[in-house]
């Protein structure tokens, strides 16, 4: 880990009731730099802190204003002292990142908070490179198309032609996808040369 | 009559760690002793020697709290024995008391530490060395949380100061064969070299970088010195003639400190340890604890823990390391920063100090805090 994680002026909501789990939470996210608030009511979608961490022995579906761990908007930890795979499918249904066992040890609260900050971030990458791929794969159609109109205009074979597009894209800095659009479009002449 | 209230003293002194073992259990007896005469019959010590046996730590943690009836044990030197035995204190409602200094990343509510961790050793020490010696260290270690946890931190203040790591090597546990190390320590030429290898290990790399400063000047402790957070009087005896003279060391206390209430304390030291024998910063905070541990409990009334955590964040006291508040939310102790150079006389000369810094166990204001300069000394 190059750099030490920082949570000085974060905001946390704890859903939980109160006990002696979250007096001891609590402190600990405190010393973290943490600014925590404690309810147990519905989560409104447009009061989302920088991290959740809710309970999953008692948590019901509209706890938070999510459901799928893909649609978690910041990063969750699932506190659980239950073992019945109904809980614990509904903690990674909400997109828990870490667990922290009930009765909790004051030690287990930073190593979670660092991992599901992580894996939220991971996921978010992992997403956002998905919907690049699935952009690209729609656009697919046009670099056909644009390999078609090489071929024909200037004579090539289809493996010519394809590197006069991959060549201009690449010089240009664009994907692969955009060049052929550009091209199909008219608004991009190819050289002739790679 | 009054109730006598046993404290636990919880240290090895075999294996690796004897040496410090030795020194935080004779630092907590002679605290008892001391206070004995003020306060006779208040507290009452427990002794058992785990013998660095890991289960053994557990078992006599357990026997103290629970057949002894101890809500206070002073003890372990290494963070694996602490971590141990903290939910059995835990379990048991009871407070440790933790002296030594660390790599940090812990704020347990039954556990007081009065130990350095990183901010107030390794950070300090990054300061003063970065300007004099160069941003181009080479990283020794243990294999173990406190050699890899220090070299990280190392590496991360580096990065920042956009330097650059020449190298890192960790060791097994008692391993004492560095040829390897010092021949890459050679080639690299560092501006310094971070030691957090522990015991034996230690000795005989320090011996040998003694030996590459005879053959090689530019590797003597002027132009790369060895830095250690974690090295104190206690152990210099086993550095070998000569050993480690000129090397830097980064603590709380030094033996050498030039206070009037220091030069108080070495005077009551020698009745009892004789004129020859030097005083760690192990000693000296095994002993401002218990001392601090005792006078919550008068204070308080009670040896209760909950009463006597409430009495500590209220109150400042006065000890060998000069005056020490615990911070209610970390229960860590603002320590003073001192970097002594290893000298001829089996001591250390100090050469700058900070007065006491806040403990910052998460490093959570390390980026936001300006800290505070250095007082160089010579």
């Amino acid at each position: 880990m190059r750099q030490t994680p920082n949570f000085s002026g974060w905001r946390a909501i704890l859903l939980h009731r109160n006990d002696s789990n979250t007096e001891r939470l609590t402190r600990q996210l405190r010393l973290l730099g943490f600014s925590v608030e404690a309810s147990f009511a519905p989560l409104g979608a447009g009061n989302l802190p920088d991290l959740v961490l809710v309970d999953a022995d008692q948590g019901w579906d509209e706890l938070l204003p999510w459901s799928g761990a893909e649609n978690a908007a910041c990063p969750v930890v699932a506190l659980l002292g239950s073992e019945a795979p109904s809980r614990i499918a509904w903690a990674m249904n909400v997109g828990a990142g870490a667990i922290i066992a009930k009765p909790l040890a004051a030690s287990a609260v930073y190593p979670a908070l660092v991992m599901a900050i992580a894996i939220h971030e991971e996921r978010k990458a992992g997403r956002e490179r998905v919907e690049q791929f699935e952009e690209r794969i729609r656009m697919r159609p046009l670099v056909h198309g644009a390999v078609k109109s090489l071929m024909a205009s200037r004579n090539l074979s289809e493996e010519d032609a394809y590197a006069v597009l991959r060549s201009n894209a690449m010089r240009r800095r664009l994907p692969l996808e955009s060049m052929a659009a550009s091209f199909l479009a008219g608004t991009e002449s190819l050289p002739e040369v790679g | 009559m009054r109730k006598t209230f046993k404290i636990g003293i919880l240290y090895s002194t075999t294996g690796p760690y004897a040496a410090i073992g030795r020194e935080c259990r004779d630092g907590a007896q002679f605290a008892i002793e001391q206070c004995a005469r003020v306060l006779p019959g208040l507290v009452e010590p427990v002794f058992v020697d785990p013998q660095g046996n890991m289960n053994d730590y557990v078992e006599g943690a357990r026997a103290m709290l629970r057949d002894v009836g101890c809500r206070h044990i002073i003890g372990t030197i290494t963070s694996a024995a602490r971590k141990e035995i903290i939910p059995v204190v835990e379990k048991h409602d009871g407070l440790l008391w933790y002296t030594c200094p660390y790599e940090g990343f812990e704020a347990n509510a039954n556990v007081i530490y009065t130990g350095a961790c990183p901010n107030q050793h390794l950070v300090p020490m990054f300061d003063y060395l970065l300007p004099r010696f160069g941003k181009r260290p080479y990283l020794v270690g243990a294999n173990y949380v406190w050699g890899w946890e220090m070299n990280r931190l190392a590496r991360e203040l580096i990065n920042a100061a956009s330097g650059e790591v020449l190298g890192e090597r960790c060791l097994p546990f008692e391993e004492t064969v560095v040829d390897r190390l010092i021949a890459d320590i050679e080639r690299t030429h560092p501006s310094f070299v971070l030691n957090n290898l522990i015991g034996p290990s230690s000795y005989a790399f320090l011996a040998a970088m003694r030996d590459l400063g005879e053959r090689n000047p530019a590797f003597k402790p002027e132009h790369c010195p060895v830095v250690s957070c974690d090295l104190s009087e206690c152990e210099l005896d086993d550095l070998g003639p000569q050993g480690g003279i000129g090397q830097l060391a980064a603590a709380c206390y030094f033996d050498s400190l030039a206070t009037d209430d220091n030069r108080a304390f070495k005077l009551v030291f020698a009745e009892k340890f004789g004129p020859e024998r030097r005083i760690s910063n192990f000693f000296a905070g095994a002993f401002a604890s218990v001392k601090l541990c005792i006078e919550a409990i008068h204070s308080a009334g009670t040896d209760e823990p909950l009463a006597v955590r409430h009495q500590l964040y209220s109150m400042t006291s006065a000890t060998v390391l000069g005056p020490i508040h615990i911070d209610s939310a970390t229960h860590h102790a603002a320590l003073p920063f001192h970097l002594g150079r290893i000298n001829d006389a089996r001591g250390f000369d100090i050469i700058a100090s900070l007065p006491a810094v806040n403990a910052d166990p998460y490093l959570t204001g390390q980026r936001n805090n300006r800290r505070p300069q250095l007082r160089v000394v010579s």
